[in-house]
């Protein structure tokens, strides 16, 4: 059956998992709480201690619940490696460039940030993009048209 | 005498250790909001018995190695650990399409383990200096609670929408208070908890409905791009002040000393304010990235560290965002812990720990978290943010937290804790989602409906 898929609350679920796992961590954790209720009640004195403790094997219940549901049900998330692409850096410049304005000279940095561009392999870039700056005094707005390929994901709004 | 101060210390540790475990776990999950886990971990902490320091010890180290292992996901995925991570996202979504999102997560937590200990000292500095003026704001705070509920309400997104909502919400909660008081009923965990996961409740409801549910509906999974594995210079605990320069250990201890003193204010609002404070005095633009990053994340730490121990050691009431939503179990949880506006008279944290012990406990636990959650993300983070992201689905989280709903619910108030939290989660979640209504101005509602109302009956009956 095809799979139909959700944003609940920051992240994508299949509607029928879902449901699942929400039925296995209910029976789950209010099981391991109404068990341990029933015999600590019993067995420790102050009954108010005996319902703290029965609340924290109700919390171990949560996690057993979730743990469950985390083997049965796959993330519904597609992981790739990914490193940055060198072609793209020069397109990073630009979107940096539209937030930020002026980029800044190298000449400002003291020299441990240097080292840490030229460590970084990023030196040469912005080497490159100071040249491109003073040598035809480039249109900047061509770079800045050029179509933002890098996806900012924020998946804000949780809460 | 010197046997019980070693058992204590002894505790302390204990449930520092605890807490940086356990949350630097949670902080690898993203989106694992502060104030849904640590609230009520933290509660359970204090019913259970444990002794005033290892419950200071367990909820700092707790929320200080959750700021250090959220930059993982927050580097390398691409999506913000939590709450306090999103006014990141923007640096470290630049860093990692250059190619070096190693650069943004070593520099994110060096960044957080220079501020943790300068707040605390800081935060009991300050402290110490508003403690004179403790009586006087004990016994007006009813009605500061009231003006900073108004104040942080207009600070949200709602603005005056906020600031009006204040009132039905307020109304909602005395009908619910008055409605299970007739049943023998008294809840406050099932309010923090409504709040905290309202989010969630909301979302579920809106599953529910056709036309909503349609609009969540997604094509295809989302693909996320984990950054590769890139091998760390400097050992498997690299000195923080060399993983920064110069100037970023000097914006990061500024930024620090000034969060940790604007206790008030909206720890997400300061670190965003902190980063603006800070980039705009650095010129060029990687270094504006990485400088910024680190003092931002350095800001999380250090607002909430001085957020909770401030209104702790100053007057024993929930008078910051921090203090009113994730700390809130430190001042408030009967039967141990309790706030009473009307005579003033409180007996938390702050009547159980003198100044020092505060200062004592608090750099323990910053310590503890700092020798847990920093070798950790330093050396692990691929890994986590790899296994994390591959195993640990969201249907599973969302199940866990189904779960500590029904848990805490009825262990608190039986079926009627339940609805409690189901009613005061939909509203608060809708009214967040609709109006910017957000989580820390319902926290204030409440505080508000359960300090300032009885006050303000109080002055119209006499």
């Amino acid at each position: 059956m095809k799979p139909e898929l959700y944003d609940v609350w920051g992240d994508t679920v299949d509607a029928r998992h879902l449901l699942y796992a929400i039925v296995i961590g209910a029976i789950v954790s209010l099981s391991a709480f109404f068990t341990a209720q029933h015999f600590l009640l019993e067995w420790v004195a102050s009954a108010q201690m005996a319902r703290a403790y029965a609340m924290l094997v109700g919390i171990v219940g949560c996690l057993a619940g979730g743990t469950l549901s985390a083997m049965l049900f796959k993330p519904k998330r597609h992981v790739v490696e990914h490193e940055a692409d060198p072609a793209w850096r020069s397109r990073v410049l630009s979107d940096l460039q539209n937030e930020f304005g002026d980029l800044g000279r190298l000449a400002d940095l003291p020299p441990e940030t240097l080292k840490e561009l030229q460590d970084m392999d990023l030196y040469d870039l912005f080497i490159e993009y100071e040249r491109g700056l003073e040598s035809a005094n480039k249109d900047p707005a061509s770079a800045i048209r050029a179509e933002s390929s890098t996806d900012l994901v924020v998946n804000g709004g949780r809460s | 005498m010197i046997a019980s101060l070693f058992d204590q210390v002894l505790i302390a540790l204990g449930m520092g250790i605890l807490g940086a475990v356990i949350f630097a776990a949670i902080g690898l999950i993203s989106g694992s909001d502060e104030t849904t886990t640590l609230a009520p971990l933290t509660l359970l902490v204090v019913l259970l018995g444990v002794p005033a320091p290892g419950v200071l010890t367990f909820f700092l180290a707790g929320a200080v190695a959750k700021h250090m292992t959220h930059a993982v996901p927050t580097a390398l995925l691409g999506i913000p650990g939590d709450t306090m991570a999103t006014p990141l996202m923007r640096e470290a979504n630049f860093l990692r399409n250059l190619g070096v999102p190693h650069i943004a997560l070593r520099k994110m937590i060096s960044g957080a383990v220079i501020a943790a200990l300068i707040a605390v000292p800081m935060a009991v500095l300050f402290a110490v200096m508003l403690a004179p003026f403790g009586d006087s704001i004990k016994r007006t705070a009813p009605w500061i609670f009231l003006a900073a509920a108004i104040a942080i309400a207009w600070f949200s997104k709602g603005r005056l929408a906020a600031v009006l909502a204040l009132i039905p919400f307020v109304l909602i909660i005395l009908g619910l208070q008055t409605l299970t008081g007739q049943y023998g009923v008294k809840l406050s965990v099932s309010y923090f908890l409504g709040i905290a996961i309202g989010p969630l409740i909301a979302a579920l409801f809106a599953m529910l409905a056709p036309a909503e549910r349609e609009k969540m509906r997604r094509s295809e999974v989302r693909t996320f791009s984990l950054s590769p594995d890139v091998k760390n210079g400097g050992g498997f605990f690299p000195n923080p002040l060399k993983v920064l320069d110069r100037k970023q250990s000097l914006w990061t201890a500024i930024t620090a000393v000034i969060s940790s003193a604007t206790f008030v204010f909206s720890p997400v609002a300061m670190t965003v304010i902190m980063g603006e404070l800070v980039g705009s005095r650095v010129k060029h633009v990687y270094h504006r990235l990485t400088t910024v990053i680190t003092a931002r994340n350095g800001v999380t730490e250090s607002t909430y560290i001085a957020e909770a121990l401030i209104p702790l050691i100053a007057f024993g009431l929930p008078l910051s965002p921090v203090a009113a939503g994730p700390a809130a179990p430190l001042f408030n949880a009967p039967p141990r812990f309790s706030v009473d506006a009307a005579s003033g008279e409180v007996h938390n944290l702050h009547t159980l720990l003198n100044t020092w012990e505060f200062f004592g406990y608090g750099m323990l636990a910053v310590v503890v978290a700092i020798l847990i959650a920093y070798p950790f993300t330093m050396n692990y983070a691929y890994r986590a943010a790899s296994y994390v992201s591959r195993k640990i689905s969201h249907e599973a989280v969302i199940a866990t937290f189904v779960g500590l709903i029904l848990v805490i619910g009825i262990w608190e108030g039986g079926l009627l804790g339940l609805l409690v939290i189901v009613t005061v989660g939909l509203l608060g979640g809708f009214l967040s989602r609709f109006l910017g209504f957000n989580i820390g101005v319902q926290f204030m509602g409440y505080y508000t409906a359960v300090l300032t109302v009885p006050a303000l009956v109080a002055l119209l009956g006499a």
